[in-house]
């Protein structure tokens, strides 16, 4: 009977190999890394994808002209398909041009468009114009590119709308030659380059849009990608698993020889780096990628993904919500995660929470003077944003002691905002000096009447909301949640009928302008409809901004930034609260790992241990026979007695 | 029988078109076209090219009236086109629903035809056994079992059945899907007990009472005098005078069979319909909802009057008038 059981259990687990294993093919002779996507992916067309897990694949399959070097922080551009990071050329009227030179001899990777315009081709060479091409794209309305705005600041780019019937192009995008490409900005915008190593600007072939138009049983140029990157795509379902694979056709892999910056494992990294293993010798200066194939697996459920994280099949993960005290304790490893091998790898995004006031309130904003600024200093004083952190982000927050997180030139990391050191006495004080004694308004007699907007009408959001209402109650001061939906909360920015409210911002590209422009006057909320929502116009902070945009991270920058930071600091139109940190988990067999707030192309540089892999895999995932056995046991010994007794009662 | 025909497809009609209306209005009660620009494009996108997205899709027209041109309003859009089975593209996407939905229509009946046929074989061998043990311990457990088995949510049996068939028994993969024929059991075996499992529970209550009802009849007790042996009591005339019941529960759950099932195909990752379902509603992607809701309803009410139907097969006094 053993016998006969055993061989059920063992066909009902063979079916197609045993146990819990994922992945029907070995993987164990080919490096592949394998990683979970939170959903199906909408579009991989690089001028309008603007979502991570979109840009984990289009900015491995399309190449830039730039990119970020992989350890440095602060972050450092480098030059990808582009010979060098151009410098910018003043030219008459404040307008300012850049010069790419792109490497000559790049190809796209393989793809049958090609072929379809040129008989036989099954690629070409990557040239000027597909830069210019892919601008015009992000330029036409009919793709909708959500980042054309930036873009405006091309000369000619706004007027491209209207060209685009006559077959113009855009007059400050100039095609000088097979690989020269020139740009001009009607002013100065020196950030415009961190542009270029996203794939918003990646070259992209014309026949590839041309080809994939949905027609007669083609793709999607949207599902569809065709790039020079250092992978192509190698099987696309974009509801279920997306494949890399390696491209031979990659500047980097056909030469070698070029050493190029962006195709080799750097050198040098930021302090720290060698100790952490980012700089292994077996790597440095290694042609990249090291992995055969990338292997994404959409999973829309938290759990699931996690679990099969422990069990080895996928090589990375974040903590999920239900787990994290297992996992993490006093912000390190648990002894039970770090006897597996794990890494516990903490970054700190690019980004900043905060509590905004409209500065535009009577109470609260600038019309309120003296008055206003020292309610709204003594409010700040009152939120303890380590201890919201600790209750609503498992701790993972850097507390925020101006808009700039670290990793942004001009984050400095000793500076202490004084407005930023809980202290209920001194806010006490503020809040007599403004003339509210306990927060109590003298003209009606009753506490000084608030209201936080908040976007979120989730019960989540309202209770985040209570912990900054219940701090302010602590000084006395009556401050009303009025929850509604996002669009409704918008409108009210909008219309400059907001009084407190909380918001976040992630940068674009690792820049202090990209924060600090959230103060600047001219791109107040309700007069602009610009980012700044909290209206603050400080002529002085206004003047510092446009000086500081266009310089180079020099002395004199840092200068800027610091007395602008010391007119936030004084002003307080905004409660900085934290700069958010993702914590990774990754297996041992992981190598150069390095988690960065931007998303940029990491997959070339990644390597994994495959043997180790599988070793440790086995020895996790065993199958557990006997409870079958156990389970067939027990439906025998409940089920038959019962029958005989009954049959025997009958007779 | 045909007028009987006319009037059951003009009442479905009716209905069908009152379920699109009601989404219609519940739908813009709750969203914006602004809500679904931002949703597609992402929170970043500024105003400008938020308003190109909503002239591009065709919402920036007045939803329901509109005087200068009555015709050309959201709600007489939404009509026309899903009453001509004219889908469309997906808002949150651009492609082709019709391209969706024969995509995901395979994944989901992958998982939902072998359970609704292994669901109802096994809920009715096991109905028609504790029936037949009526009045035992074996039938007492079977009540325990089985209301215990109804409480019980659906997430917990997937939570559980994830944790101890996939991480603590390592049986099976946790999650994932691979449309290969030689390892697409593996990834199903969980969804497929987990889907047996939770609806036996209702299912054996249900029959179970149709067949001790039966049991409890004149004709059986007939058949016994004369000599007729249980087991063919239960499964020739029982069963055979319990179909009225049994179909009705059944005819009605096939349309749920295309629809997919939405909780099971997100936490395994299989992407089928309801996982379609499930990305549409997330995504505030109005076109994507509006055909799956349209054909949920379309086949719900064809079901229904296909029972009808059935009914004359198997009980030949059954009329239509």
């Amino acid at each position: 009977l053993n016998r006969v059981l055993g061989a059920l259990v063992a066909a009902l687990l063979g079916l197609g190999g045993c146990g819990n294993n994922p992945y029907p093919g070995a993987d164990d002779a080919e490096k592949v890394r394998y990683k979970a996507l939170p959903g199906a992916l909408k579009t991989l067309d690089p001028a309008v994808s603007y979502v991570t897990t979109e840009h984990e694949i289009t900015a491995n399959v399309y190449e830039t002209l730039l990119g970020y070097h992989y350890l440095k922080r602060p972050y450092e551009l480098i030059p990808a398909l582009a010979l060098e990071v151009p410098r910018p050329r003043d030219l008459p009227g404040g307008r300012v041009a850049y010069r790419f030179r792109l490497r000559p001899g790049a190809l796209y990777g393989e793809d049958p468009a090609f072929g379809h315009f040129e008989p036989g081709a099954t690629t070409r060479e990557v040239v000027a114009a597909d830069v210019a091409f892919s601008l015009q794209r992000i330029a036409d309305p009919a793709v909708t590119s959500p980042v054309s705005t930036t873009f405006a600041k091309l000369e000619g780019f706004s007027e491209f709308d209207e060209q685009y019937a006559s077959a113009g192009g855009i007059s400050g995008v100039r095609v000088l030659g097979p690989h020269e490409l020139e740009i001009v900005l009607a002013e100065p915008y020196p950030q415009i380059l961190y542009w270029f190593a996203m794939p918003f600007t990646a070259p992209v072939p014309w026949e590839a849009v041309a080809f994939y138009d949905g027609q007669e049983g083609r793709d999607f140029f949207k599902d569809h990608p065709v790039g020079a990157g250092p992978f192509r795509i190698g099987y696309y379902d974009r509801r279920s698993r997306i494949s890399l694979e390696r491209n031979p056709n990659w500047y980097g892999a056909r030469h070698p020889e070029w050493k190029a910056p962006a195709a080799v494992y750097p050198a040098e990294g930021e302090p720290g780096d060698a100790a952490a293993g980012h700089l292994d010798p077996a790597y440095v200066g290694r042609p990249l990628p090291f992995l055969d194939r990338v292997e994404y697996r959409i999973e829309k459920e938290d759990i699931p993904t996690f679990n099969k994280f422990l069990q080895g099949y996928y090589d990375a993960a974040g903590i999920i919500q239900e787990s994290f005290d297992a996992i993490v304790s006093e912000g390190a490893l648990s002894p039970a995660m770090a006897a597996l091998g794990m890494k516990l790898e903490k970054s700190v995004e690019p980004s900043i929470y905060y509590l905004g006031f409209n500065m535009n309130d009577p109470t609260l904003g600038s019309p309120a003077g003296e008055r206003g600024r020292l309610l709204r200093q003594a409010m700040s004083l009152a939120v303890d944003s380590v201890e919201f952190s600790r209750v609503f982000l498992n701790g993972r927050g850097v507390p925020a002691q101006s808009l700039l997180p670290p990793g942004i030139f001009g984050y400095e990391a000793e500076y202490r905002n004084p407005f930023r050191q809980p202290d209920l006495a001194r806010a006490r004080n503020l809040l007599r000096e403004a003339g509210y004694p306990d927060g109590v308004d003298p003209k009606t007699g009753r506490p000084l009447r608030l209201s936080f907007d908040l976007g979120d009408a989730s019960s989540g959001g309202r209770l985040r909301a209570l912990f900054f209402a219940n701090a302010w109650k602590r000084l006395g001061l009556d401050v009303e949640i009025s929850a509604t939906d996002f669009n409704q909360f918008q409108d009210k920015v909008r219309r400059g009928a907001h009084q407190i409210y909380i918001w976040g911002w992630i940068a674009d590209y690792p820049d202090p302008e990209n924060f600090l422009f959230l103060l600047w006057g001219p791109m107040s909320g309700s007069k602009s409809r610009g980012p700044n929502n909290a209206n603050f116009a400080d002529p002085r902070f206004d003047t510092l901004f446009l000086e500081m945009k266009d310089r180079p991270n020099d002395a004199r920058r840092l200068e800027l930034i610091r007395e602008m930071r010391a007119i936030v600091e004084h002003e307080r139109p905004w409660i900085e609260l934290f700069h958010r940190e993702s914590y990774a988990l990754y297996h041992a067999w992981m190598r150069n790992v390095k988690p960065a707030g931007l998303s940029l192309p990491s997959a070339k540089y990644a390597d994994v241990d495959p043997a180790l892999r599988k070793r440790l895999r086995e020895e996790w995932n065993r199958p557990v026979v006997w409870p079958a056995y156990a389970i067939a046991g027990l439906v025998v010994v409940l089920v038959v007695p019962g029958i005989v007794t009954f049959l025997r009662e009958r007779q | 029988v045909l007028a009987y025909l006319v009037r059951r497809l003009a009442y479905g009609a009716v209905t069908v078109l009152g379920v699109l209306l009601l989404l219609f209005f519940l739908f813009f009660l709750y969203t914006t076209p602004e809500d679904m620009a931002r949703r597609a494009l992402g929170d970043k996108t500024p105003p400008e090219v938020i308003q190109t997205w909503i002239v591009n899709h065709g919402y920036d027209r007045p939803r329901v009236w509109n005087p200068a041109d009555p015709g050309r309003t959201l709600i007489a859009d939404h009509f026309r086109r899903m009453l001509s089975f004219d889908f469309g593209r997906s808002d949150a996407d651009d492609s082709p629903i019709l391209d969706r939905l024969r995509e995901g229509a395979i994944p989901s009946l992958t998982v939902t035809l072998p359970l609704f046929v292994a669901g109802l074989a096994v809920a009715i061998s096991v109905s028609l056994f504790v029936a037949y043990f009526r009045e035992t311990y074996i039938d007492r457990a079977g009540v325990v079992l089985c209301v215990l088995g109804m409480s019980v949510s659906i997430l917990l049996y997937i939570i559980g059945g994830q944790f101890l068939l996939g991480r603590l028994l390592r049986w099976f993969p946790i999650s994932g899907f691979d449309p290969s024929p030689v390892v697409l059991a593996r990834f199903l075996a969980i969804p497929w007990l987990i889907g047996l499992l939770s609806g036996l529970g209702g299912d054996v209550r249900f029959y179970r009472t149709v067949f001790v009802e039966e049991t409890g009849r004149d004709y059986v007790r007939t058949a016994r005098a004369k000599g007729c042996g249980d087991g063919r009591i239960m499964t020739r005339h029982v069963l055979r005078n319990a179909m009225i019941p049994i179909l009705t529960r059944v005819v009605v759950a096939i349309p749920f069979l295309f629809t997919g099932s939405l909780l099971l195909e997100s936490f395994f990752g299989i992407p089928g319909l309801g996982s379609i379902t499930v990305d549409a509603l997330h995504g505030n992607d109005f076109a994507t909802l509006r055909v799956m809701v349209f054909i949920g309803a379309l086949l719900f009410v064809l079901a229904q009057i296909a029972t009808d139907f059935a009914y004359t097969l198997v009980d030949p006094r059954v009329r239509l008038e």
